[in-house]
């Protein structure tokens, strides 16, 4: 039998460490407790964060149409060739193959890699990529699982260059544009409207992108699609641009430059727009390369500007109608009140010679207008003053925006002494009075506030011109055209005039056998005389700007245009050819009938 | 092997029951964690560990723990060769050397050195026989474990060296000492890993102990264990998202989920009920044990049944609590839960060992 060892105290001390066991358990248990239970909300999040990714469902933008339903604007699938660096289990042989399938550099392809937002996201490789590089990569799929194919709606302008001004162009929203409110929504790298209707029209072109909701595994890799929200596509717009005629206006401008636009004069729907020199917006659409930007920018002749409606330049002679109807309503002249031209009209201490030395004699308005006298315009300039002259110039529309659906449009510039003490600081001179009256001094008009005020002689009233017909097939309200007041009389006065310009006077280019087309000349001289010294009068850069003005048919006219050839010389020899193309055109083709007002607009 | 009905009447069947639904909430948890992956047949390989476990259990139950105490210091020296060898010789794997390979089989020589451990210093101090001790009359012990543990250290294996250091305090404070001496001991650890920092601790070491302190240091390095577990453990709630639904685990944000971080998956998927149960289940088992020593009939029974529960309770108080981000990373296993052969083994080895000693209390 052998003697039980005393335990005792060893045993105490077992109680003690039961105890601090069951303690330890305790403040696990406290732990957990403050994770799982009291913190709860915040980890599910986390985990949510972890698990969900949003991958987002990008909107094609809307397509635009021209009047007869023709497509203008559309969007083509492009390829952009993708690599997740994460899934790759030796990036610097993935990177090699890849340069290697895709003839590109390594350098480069890990440029696209870094320039990505974040980790776990596909890196664009190469953009729009051609099909031989998609067949490459399709091909060695086993090998370089983390390579692959994405297809993105990449918009395509299938006109090229024409209207290119009007369509407008995108690119990707620039860091100044992320910080305007209007882009709050937009993410960065996004595609947005930078130009034309693509700009003015941005919002609702970019429908609503959706979103995929998947769930990824710790290496970034889509395992299922938990929730979908799909795209909405932006809505279609149709236009008032005919795509028939635009391609006659374009043809007309081959070999110059300037810009011309025709619009129809009952309700300012704009038929055909061209502004020379032009881009092609299909550059852009993959974001444009700094070498096609920066030739574009730097270019003197700015082909990135709207010439329609932000090329200011002096009306000239295209002035003298809305000149003549200000002095018939002032009644300063009569139609058949007669001045006599001498060849040079002396006043003010100066002498202003007529675009005939020899003098017109005694001349009325419609012979005025016909052979362009300037005495008889300077004679109802200097009766009317310059008040009289820039008020109803602003009835015409001139020196304010038109309110086109364009951005960034240009008011062009009615002087007025108020005008003139305000800005140059200085009194207004009565011989500048007499500049104005032919549309010279400091008058200055867009081609496509001409247009209107055409359009305006045409029918009376002053229309709003738009390029959006429709959007997503519902007519868009655009506001009424308003009645300028005159005596019909005396529109009737200007316009045979103006018929005799296409008749029998300067405008005889844009004659057109069967309809009796409306027209006016002008040229906008570009130099002062020092500057003709200086440049030498063979330079093409000192001849004077060619206007023509013309609406048709004297009836019940359908279609008013304006036209600007830059450096043209006179708008007889360069810019009536022009108007007579598009006319030729427009009155033999048919025109689509027009929408019809939707039921609501018309009140019993 | 013949075992004597007053034994198996004394055999501690609760114990036991635990010790076995800890096992299976391990097989199960294993399951769940690796269904998704290439290893979906681990849950398997851990059930013919806990087979061949059950086995050698039983083997070491049936001898005499005196007996096998007498030959502590053969363990002890079997223990250094083993290590040794594989220091120098094992071969590398994921940049340790760690293991042995025998036959097709890898095993882990430093489970199965604590358990020689637990023997050696059970039966050192058994023979001490006086009631208060200083610092010099642990030292010799205290230094023959130290060697084992630094053995086990260079592999390199913090996690299980550091293992010891529990089991012999534990022991050390049962046969009597003075816990001023203990005090003074751990000022020389202070001081000791002070110097551990400047000179030996590798780099990876340095930045788990920084990620601890703060892991959105390197939330994607070393410090994406810690959050990724509690974001598991945190997203589990008080029910779990359910067995084999936590999106931590079978999407593959939680690294190490079938060994060291298991417990963080079964916090994800069974949430706080489940963690209630499991921890409960330990706590019961350390309670036993501990009861175990203190119903033993003899010193070395008492300080090999306690020294056996400091390893455990180490373990899985370390390991939970890292779960939990409470202590930094150390790779650990959780004794039953956590997949890993020789982990297994040794932990039902050392059920063995006590219910060799709770068997034995009466007999001669």
């Amino acid at each position: 039998m052998r003697i039980y060892e005393d335990l005792r105290a060893v045993q105490d001390r077992l109680v003690v460490a039961q105890r601090v066991v069951g303690a330890l358990m305790a403040v696990l248990l406290v732990a957990f407790w403050y994770l799982q239970v009291l913190n709860n909300r915040y980890f599910l999040e986390l985990a949510e964060s972890n698990r969900i990714r949003n991958v987002p469902l990008v909107a094609p933008r809307g397509l635009l149409l021209d009047r007869g339903g023709r497509l203008l604007v559309e969007n083509r699938p492009s390829f952009n060739i993708l690599l997740t660096p994460e899934h790759s289990e030796d990036l610097d042989s993935t990177v090699a193959r890849l340069a290697d399938a895709l003839g590109m550099d390594e350098a480069t392809i890990r440029a696209r890699i870094a320039a990505r937002p974040a980790r776990f996201r596909p890196a664009v490789i190469r953009a729009d990529a051609p099909f031989a590089d998609v067949a490459a990569v399709e091909a060695r799929r086993l090998e370089l699982p983390e390579t692959g194919v994405e297809v993105v709606p990449l918009r395509a302008y299938p006109l090229q260059a024409a209207a290119a001004h009007a369509l407008g162009r995108v690119g990707e929203v620039s860091e100044r544009q992320l910080e305007q409110e209007a882009f709050a929504m937009v993410a960065p790298g996004t595609f947005i409207g930078q130009a034309g209707l693509e700009a003015r029209y941005n919002a609702e072109l970019m429908g609503r992108d959706g979103v995929r909701r998947v769930v990824v595994n710790s290496r970034g890799a889509e395992v299922a699609e938990a929730e979908r929200t799909p795209p909405v596509d932006g809505p279609t717009l149709t236009l008032t641009l005919d795509a028939s005629l635009q391609a006659a206006l374009e043809r007309a401008f081959v070999g110059r430059r300037g810009s011309a636009v025709a619009l129809d004069p009952e309700t300012g729907e704009i038929l055909a727009l061209t502004s020379q020199p032009a881009y092609d917006p299909n550059a852009f659409a993959t974001g444009v390369d700094s070498g096609t930007w920066r030739s574009l920018i730097g270019d003197p002749m700015r082909p990135l500007m709207n010439r329609v409606i932000q090329g200011q330049y002096s009306p000239g002679s295209t002035f003298k109608p809305i000149e003549a109807m200000a002095a018939l309503a002032e009644g300063v002249i009569t139609p058949t009140s007669t001045v006599y031209c001498p060849g040079y009209l002396s006043i003010y201490n100066t002498v202003f010679r007529c675009n005939r030395p020899e003098g017109h004699g005694s001349i009325d308005l419609r012979r005025a207008l016909a052979v362009s006298c300037n005495v008889y315009f300077y004679q109802a300039g200097v009766r009317l003053e310059i008040e009289r002259i820039a008020r109803y110039s602003r009835r015409f529309g001139l020196g304010s925006p038109t309110g086109v659906d364009l951005p960034a449009e240009s008011s062009g510039l009615v002087p007025s002494p108020e005008w003139k003490q305000r800005v140059l600081k200085t009194p207004w001179y009565a011989g500048e009075t007499v500049s104005v009256a032919i549309g010279q001094g400091q008058l200055n008009v867009t081609p496509m506030q001409m247009a209107r005020a055409t359009a305006a002689l045409a029918v009376g009233r002053l229309v709003q011109p738009h390029l959006v017909k429709a959007v997503a097939g519902r007519p868009v309200e655009w506001p009424p055209a308003q009645d300028l007041g005159f005596d019909p009389a005396h529109f009737e006065a200007v316009r045979t005039g103006m018929c005799d310009v296409v008749a029998a006077g300067s405008g005889w280019r844009a004659r057109l056998p069967g309809v009796e087309v409306c027209g006016k000349t002008g040229s906008a001289q570009v130099v002062t005389r020092a500057r003709l010294q200086q440049l030498g009068p063979g330079n093409e850069l000192v001849q004077p700007h060619g206007w023509f003005i013309a609406f048709a048919p004297r009836e019940r006219p359908r279609i008013a245009l304006a036209v600007l050839v830059e450096n043209g010389g006179s708008g007889g020899e360069a810019a009536a050819p022009v108007a007579h193309e598009v006319l030729a055109h427009f009155f033999r083709v048919a025109v689509p009938p027009r929408v019809p007002a939707p039921a609501a607009a018309e009140a019993p | 092997m013949a075992i004597d009905r007053r034994l198996l009447q004394n055999l501690d069947g609760p114990l036991l029951l635990a010790v076995g639904l800890l096992s299976g909430i391990g097989v199960a948890t294993i399951w769940s964690a690796t269904k998704a992956t290439a290893f979906a047949d681990l849950y398997f390989k851990q059930l013919s560990a806990i087979g061949l476990g059950v086995l050698g259990m039983v083997v070491v139950a049936s001898l005499d723990y005196r007996r096998l105490a007498d030959r502590a210091p053969f363990f002890y020296a079997a223990s250094l060769v083993v290590l040794s060898y594989v220091l120098f010789f094992g071969p590398r794997i994921a940049g340790t050397r760690r293991w042995l390979v025998l036959g097709g089989a890898q095993l882990q020589p430093s489970e199965f050195v604590k358990l020689a451990a637990a023997l050696f210093v059970a039966k050192i101090f058994a023979e001490s026989r006086k009631d208060q001790l200083g610092l010099r009359d642990v030292m010799p012990a205290g230094a023959a474990i130290g060697l084992l543990s630094l053995l086990i250290a260079a592999a390199p294996d913090l996690g299980t060296a550091f293992c010891l250091v529990p089991l012999f305090l534990t022991v050390a404070l049962l046969a009597g000492l003075r816990v001023r001496a203990v005090l003074l001991l751990a000022l020389c650890g202070v001081l000791l890993g002070a110097l551990g920092w400047s000179f030996a601790l590798r780099d990876y070491q340095k930045s788990r102990i920084y990620t601890f302190l703060d892991p959105n240091l390197d939330p994607r390095g070393a410090g994406y264990q810690t959050i990724q577990s509690q974001i598991a453990v945190g997203s589990g709630g008080l029910t779990g998202k359910g067995y084999g639904n936590g999106s931590q685990v079978q999407l593959g944000y939680l690294p190490a989920r079938q060994t060291d971080f298991i417990f963080s998956v079964l916090a994800e998927e069974l949430g706080f009920v489940g963690v209630s149960v499991v921890l409960a289940l330990y706590l019961f088992v350390l309670w036993r044990a501990l009861e175990t020593a203190q119903l033993a009939r003899d010193r070395v029974g008492a300080y090999l049944a306690a020294g056996i529960a400091a390893t455990f309770g180490f373990q899985v108080v370390y390991n939970v609590a890292m779960v939990a981000g409470l202590v930094p990373v150390k790779g650990l296993p959780l004794p039953f839960l956590s997949y890993g052969g020789s982990s297994v083994l040794a932990s039902l080895l050392g059920i063995g060992l006590i219910l060799n000693v709770r068997m034995r209390r009466f007999a001669n």
